[in-house]
């Protein structure tokens, strides 16, 4: 993929939220989004033709993360008010509700099956509900972190976690083993890169960081924008080509993966720009922003 | 044994056994509850397991009691006028806050109770009022003398006296005096007056009262000087007088209530403000605030019920009164203005100071004369300099003057003393001055050449040479300084002249002395070390002039002691050049210093072009790329440092997942405080269960490497049943599913 076929153009507006939108995420296959915010909603989008689909309303706090399962029937959602909620997606009403966590939720993602919601708390935790029993308990907390995580990412076998205290900690449930890659610097956010060998992370010194997963090196390092103080999220465009991450000054980068050079970088918001996501397979992005509005783009 | 425990001899009761009081308490309550559930309900009472009424509380009234705790009655609360029966209805009740109130309240609400003050009851009804009442209040207390119930609202106390009604039949109305001394009368209706219209006007008084004021005040305080010493006269009811409500208090409400004296000032403020027919600013604040405190917190008002209390006032404030100084400065450009014409200043300014009776004058012959300070000419020195020479050096040489006794008087023989010492420091141009002014005075006739010229002769001689001396003595103090130098100095202590540094000194700036340290050691001793090092190792061959600097680099490292501020660098250099080379120096001196370290197994030489062969290059071109990705790259690896630890999923999750668990087999998870035994039994399993050779050893796992014999041969012994878990494992996932 060339330089040129960056998503650049802006496609979609969607306006809906009120207040800064914390996160928006594309659903599996694309075709939907997601996005979260300080409204205390969460808001179902279809981004291609900008459109509005369903809100959801239950949480009593700001809601920070939220993701969608392989089906598309169900959804997870976190925030503020220390819960963690999955919903069904047609009807709009919770299903369940897991409460534990101490603090804040930061981060919520299904696993391959749908079968686990995992959630990464500003209480040092990573905590495992089960969605397949009634429990509401915690079917694993793991506590190895030493501050806030903040982000969380899983495979089919590892939950990866990112937190302040700046390690990244994978656990890999099939030889049940951590692994602590230090990077020294508040990780803010990690997302896999599509291949599942490496780890984007973006860091809290306006750094975004690449480690192979296996060796745990660091293979490049992404400078230019600017994160110091804001939950952001970073992440690698579908072909792998790229890395792109937004900037507290409302601009987006786009770094070239190999050489680290910026490829590209334009305001696309008039405030911070909290979440990016990119099309799992076309040249699409959304971005969200403390604006409050969350624009699609396209080549 | 049994002969020894006969002996015993027991005195006083023995303590009972802790036991025994406590089976006896658990007695007592079986007990009471056994009596608890035969009672009614409302007789059972709530006890505690010591048998004791239970206490509730300060909130929710004391001991429990029965009645579930209700009011105390078997219907538990009824208001006190209820009765209720078929024939007899409760009838409905017009109630009113008093029927809600206890006693104490009543009588509390009593003292509050709405009622114009007699400070502001002009026409004397509530004290009619209160009259009436007193009245009732008697009458009920002494026996009637009438006997029988009168109804006293037939007879009604007059609060009217007969005199009073008349009075009113003659003319007289509430507020006039009854005594006829018309000038007491004057005055007091005039006072009245004066006080309410004061009261009532602000700022905005009228100008045709404003013409009237200044002569009035003047006649009052004429007429009130002598009423002061008369009898005061009969107190006679206020006068009402009607004036329009002009400021902005509440209806009634006197701001001077409780500082009268500042009543006064107001007034002066106010009278002056209108002799020039002029509004101040400042002064509808100054009503409501001015008078009360100075430093009241800006922006917080009181209300009219509040007293100004003391965290009323403004912490934060400055210790200044603003109020004061505005009104001042408010004050004084009107009058300088317009009353007074010349710009001279006013001595005192205010009427208050002025004799009644009199007026102050227009304009008065007294004028303050005032007198410009001289003008100082720009050239001025504020030193004083004697154009004379101080004759010191030169007269030194002659023969002093004979010694003279001093003369007896002991005040000449002082002056004389103190003039000699004038001139002697400040020359001879001060006796000529002192000379000239004192040609009449006799006392100063010594200078002239009268009695005792002889002792001032002398004593001049000896003030000069007194002087001379010290004088010398600072001057040879600074020329023997900078005469002598390093070298006369070590001439005199028969030092060996120093060899001359390697380095000649470049920046010209740096001086001499700070060399000296390196100098001196290179003088005195010469490490073998170093001299080695610079034989075998020459790693700036290339350039001579470097490998010089290099050279002084290793001889100053090696010996300590202070650094000379241009060590190892050219003059040419940059700053930034030099600082480069600083930091070469150190990397060779270093790899050198590790070389020699290594042991002189191989030779030295060899040892440094095997360590120049490694990459690092000392030439001056090369250290500027290669150094700094050096370090980045250094820094780049050891940034994300990689740990592993051993983690075990709960066996949900792996179930979840999809997953085998690796733990599958194993004993619970252990407490998050792990023993180091169990440590030592788990780790060697998570290592059979991954299946891979361990690459990395974890901190965490450290711990199993010191292990005794026996420990591990029992892991031996553990292992083997181990594996075939894992086979076992391995065939069951058929068995997860289910």
């Amino acid at each position: 993929m060339s330089a040129s076929d960056l998503p650049r153009k802006e496609a979609n507006v969607l306006k809906g939220h009120e207040g800064a939108v914390l996160a928006a995420r594309f659903n599996g296959d694309g075709n939907y989004c997601l996005s979260c915010g300080k409204d205390r909603t969460i808001r179902l989008w279809n981004p291609h033709r900008g459109i509005q689909i369903k809100t959801y309303k239950s949480h009593g706090r700001e809601v920070r993360d939220v993701h969608c399962t392989s089906d598309n029937s169900k959804l997870v959602s976190c925030g503020g008010d220390r819960q963690i909620f999955y919903w069904d997606v047609s009807t709009g009403r919770v299903i369940r509700k897991f409460r534990g966590h101490d603090s804040e939720v930061n981060a919520v993602k299904f696993n391959e099956y749908s079968s686990v919601v995992v959630s990464a708390g500003y209480d040092q935790s990573l905590r495992a509900w089960d969605c397949r029993s009634h429990s509401t308990e915690p079917i694993q907390i793991i506590d190895a972190f030493s501050d806030s995580v903040m982000s969380v990412c899983l495979t089919k076998t590892e939950i990866i976690g990112g937190s302040v205290d700046g390690t990244v900690r994978t656990f890999d449930i099939r030889i049940g083993r951590e692994i602590s890659d230090d990077l020294g610097q508040p990780v803010n956010c990690i997302s896999l890169s599509n291949d599942g060998n490496c780890i984007l992370a973006g860091c809290l010194d306006s750094t975004i960081r690449l480690l192979d997963r296996s060796t745990g090196e660091l293979l490049q390092e992404y400078k230019g924008h600017t994160c110091k103080s804001f939950k952001m999220d970073c992440c690698l465009t579908n072909t792998d080509a790229h890395v792109t991450g937004g900037s507290e000054d409302g601009f987006i980068y786009f770094w070239d993966l190999v050489d680290a050079s910026v490829i590209s970088s334009f305001r696309v918001h008039t405030s911070v720009v909290t979440s990016v996501s990119y099309h799992p397979k076309d040249n699409c992005m959304i971005t969200a922003s403390v604006d409050g509005t969350i624009r699609v783009w396209k080549t | 044994m049994d002969s020894d425990e006969e002996d015993f001899v027991f005195y006083g009761t023995p303590v009972e056994r802790e036991e025994g009081i406590a089976s006896r308490k658990k007695k007592a309550i079986a007990e009471s509850s056994g009596n608890l559930r035969s009672l009614p309900s409302w007789k059972q009472e709530v006890r505690d397991e010591e048998g004791r009424r239970r206490f509730h509380g300060a909130f929710t009234g004391g001991f429990s009691a029965g009645y579930y705790n209700t009011a105390g009655s078997k219907e538990g609360w009824t208001p006190q006028s209820f009765t209720s029966s078929r024939k007899n209805r409760a009838e409905v009740k017009q109630q009113n806050i008093l029927n809600f109130l206890d006693e104490d309240e009543k009588a509390e609400l009593e003292g509050r109770s709405l009622a114009a003050s007699s400070q502001f009851d002009t026409f004397g009804f509530t004290a009619a009022e209160l009259a009436r009442k007193q009245a009732e209040k008697e009458q009920q207390s002494r026996p009637s003398a009438i006997p029988g119930p009168v109804p006293d609202e037939i007879v009604l106390p007059a609060t009217d006296s007969v005199g009073m009604n008349l009075l009113k039949k003659m003319g007289w109305r509430y507020g006039h005096s009854l005594k006829d001394s018309h000038s007491s009368s004057l005055y007091e209706a005039r006072r009245e007056a004066r006080k309410a219209f004061l009261a009532f006007t602000s700022d905005e008084a009228k100008p045709e009262l404003s013409t009237s004021e200044p002569t009035e005040d003047g006649l009052e305080n004429l007429l009130e000087q002598p009423s002061e010493s008369e009898t005061k006269p009969s107190k006679s009811t206020p006068v009402y007088v009607l004036d329009p409500k002009q400021d902005l208090h509440g209806l009634g409400y006197d701001p001077y209530k409780d500082a009268p004296e500042f009543r006064e000032k107001k007034r002066q403020h106010t009278s002056g403000g209108r002799e020039h027919g002029q509004r101040r600013p400042f002064s509808s604040r100054d009503n409501l605030f001015g008078f009360k405190s100075k430093n009241m917190a800006p922006g917080f008002g009181i209300g009219a019920l509040e007293e100004l209390d003391a965290e009323d006032e403004d912490v934060y404030g400055s210790g200044y009164d603003f109020e004061e100084t505005l009104i001042e400065e408010a004050e004084e450009p009107s009058k300088v203005g317009i009353e007074v014409q010349d710009s001279r200043p006013r001595l005192t300014g205010k009427e208050h100071g002025i004799l009644p009776g009199f007026r102050l004058a227009s304009n008065s012959d007294y004028q303050l004369e005032r007198f410009d300070p001289p003008v100082i000419p720009k050239d001025f020195e504020p030193r004083h300099k004697f154009p004379g020479p101080l004759e010191s050096n030169s007269r030194l040489s002659d023969p002093p003057p004979l010694e003279v006794p001093p003369p007896e008087d002991s005040n000449l023989k002082v002056l004389i003393e103190g003039v000699a010492t004038l001139v002697a420091r400040c020359g001879k141009l001060f006796e000529d001055l002192s000379r000239e002014k004192n040609q009449s005075n006799q006392l100063y006739s010594f200078l002239i050449g009268g009695n005792f010229h002889d002792y001032y002769v002398r004593k001049l001689w000896e003030e000069r040479q007194k002087s001379n001396q010290t004088k010398l003595s600072l001057e040879g103090k600074e020329s023997s300084v900078p005469r002598m130098t390093a070298e006369s100095r070590g001439r005199i202590l028969g030092e060996r002249p120093l060899e001359r540094s390697m380095v000649t000194p470049t920046s010209t700036d740096a001086p001499a002395d700070v060399k000296f340290p390196t100098n001196l050691v290179d003088t005195f001793t010469k490490s073998e070390v170093f001299s080695e090092l610079l034989e075998v190792s020459k790693p700036f061959k290339d350039n001579p002039a470097k490998q010089e600097r290099f050279e002084q680099f290793l001889k100053e490292k090696y010996r300590g002691g202070l650094r000379s501020t241009d060590s190892g660098g050219a003059s040419y250099m940059s700053e930034s050049a030099r600082a480069r080379e600083r930091l070469d120096f150190e990397a060779a001196a270093e790899a050198i210093e590790k070389a020699r370290l290594a042991k002189e197994s191989t030779p030295f030489s060899q040892r440094f072009t095997e360590f120049s062969a490694g990459g690092m290059q000392f030439t001056s071109a090369g250290v500027e790329e290669v150094k700094p990705i050096q370090t980045e790259e250094l820094t780049k690896k050891i940034v994300p440092k990689r740990e592993e630890f051993q983690w075990r999923p709960s066996p949900i999750l792996c179930k979840r997942f999809d997953l085998i668990d690796p733990y599958m087999g194993k004993p619970p998870p252990a407490p998050r405080i792990r023993s180091k035994l169990d440590s030592l039994f788990f780790v060697p399993d998570s290592f059979k269960a991954s299946g891979t050779e361990e690459k990395v050893t974890s901190r965490r796992d450290a711990s199993t490497v010191p292990q005794s014999d026996n420990q591990e041969s029992k892991n031996v012994v553990e292992e083997e049943p181990e594996v075939h878990v894992e086979i076992e494992n391995v065939e069951r996932p058929v068995d997860l599913y289910k």
